[in-house]
């Protein structure tokens, strides 16, 4: 997977099956725009099968939990995760979320 | 009084929804009216209903889109007996969970909730966030909040728990014994992410029957072979995007 993709927005699949429609679908539910929901859920479905489609849909809402989970009680990163972890963190410019100061050394 | 939860309806759908997922979802509307650890029936169908009608509030619009959200005053759209900085705390992290910090949860510990029904109601609230997502997302109304269910809460603190390098006290793998034995599972490594509402076991059970219908069960979140109709770089791609989204470091 390219990892820029994550954090950045355009066309481009980053090397994953779909990954353009799968990025534009999660940034249309996270953001105020239902005309954008129904056109990128539109766009989805014709590309990836009903199963799969749902377990977008289960996958925006684990981690709309989890991140909340995170950030309300102010847990580290993991130090194993914290380890493995710093190419990624780099890349995508991580230490510049306030939460990156919940882990020690992360900013 | 309803004794049974309100059963989901996905048929504007359009798509067939997995019976687990359908189970949890009913699991997790069941739990949050139920009495919990620290907050009665009532109060965590209130929490729950805070959690849903934040996006609608207005101050929480402008502390968004403010480069200094404590610094906007104002009352929250909320409707209900909980207390205003119970409301502004259920808000704040459902609406703009990335900016809040230590000094914030400080000032709110500080003025009268205690850790265990914070760490409560942090489950609650983002536990009705992830319900109302799904909803958002597959195109169907917000799943209904059932009636409150009666009785009083079990005010239950686990003797485990214990500061671990988070905000709020935790419970370490092997302290997790007695009645919080299961707590964990069988996961070889428990992140700290399944730790953090340990204070309150409960949340901790609730959380983890969410996570290994919506996403992956713990133990194997780490076996890059663990798949659904997805392939697993699309599951993490699109698991990457929302906590990027969230700014969520962890």
């Amino acid at each position: 997977m390219k990892l820029s993709v994550v954090t950045e927005r355009g066309e481009d699949d980053g090397g994953v099956a779909h990954g353009a429609r799968l990025l534009a679908f999660v940034d249309a539910v996270q953001g105020c725009d239902d005309d954008a929901i129904e056109r990128e859920r539109a766009a989805l479905r014709s590309v990836v099968s009903p199963e799969a489609f749902v377990d977008v849909c289960a996958l925006v809402a684990s981690f709309n939990v989890v991140d909340r989970v995170a950030d309300a009680t102010g847990i580290p990163l993991d130090p194993m995760l914290y380890a493995m972890s710093g190419d990624i963190r780099e890349e995508l410019h991580l230490a510049r979320f306030r939460s990156a100061g919940n882990t020690p050394g992360a900013r | 009084m309803a004794l049974r939860v309100i059963d989901p309806d996905y048929g504007a759908a359009g798509v067939p929804v997995r019976e687990d997922l359908k189970e949890a979802h009913r699991f997790l509307l069941d739990h949050v009216r139920a009495p919990g650890t620290w907050w009665t029936g009532q109060e965590r169908v209130s929490i729950a209903a805070a959690s849903r009608g934040a996006p609608a509030c207005g101050l929480c619009q402008a502390r968004k889109e403010s480069l200094s959200p404590g610094a906007i005053a104002g009352r929250h759209r909320a409707a209900g007996a909980l207390r205003e900085d119970v409301v502004d705390a259920v808000h704040r992290i459902r609406i703009d969970p990335a900016r809040l910090s230590k000094p914030w949860f400080d000032e709110v510990i500080a003025g009268g909730l205690a850790e265990g029904p914070y760490v409560e109601m942090v489950a609650v609230t983002a536990l009705v966030a992830g319900l109302d997502y799904f909803a958002r997302a597959i195109g169907i109304p917000p799943f209904p909040l059932s009636a409150p269910l009666p009785g009083e809460p079990s005010r239950y603190r686990p003797a485990a728990a214990k500061p671990e390098g988070a905000w709020v006290p935790m419970i370490a793998p092997e302290d997790a014994s007695g009645h919080e034995a299961d707590l964990y599972g069988e996961a070889a490594i428990v992140p700290n992410i399944v730790r953090a509402l340990s204070l309150v076991p409960s949340e901790v059970r609730a959380l983890r029957r969410a996570a290994e219908t919506h996403y992956v069960p713990v133990a194997q979140i780490s076996d890059p072979t663990v798949r659904r109709a997805l392939d697993r770089p699309q599951m993490e791609l699109v698991a990457a995007r929302v906590s990027a989204l969230n700014e969520c470091f962890y």
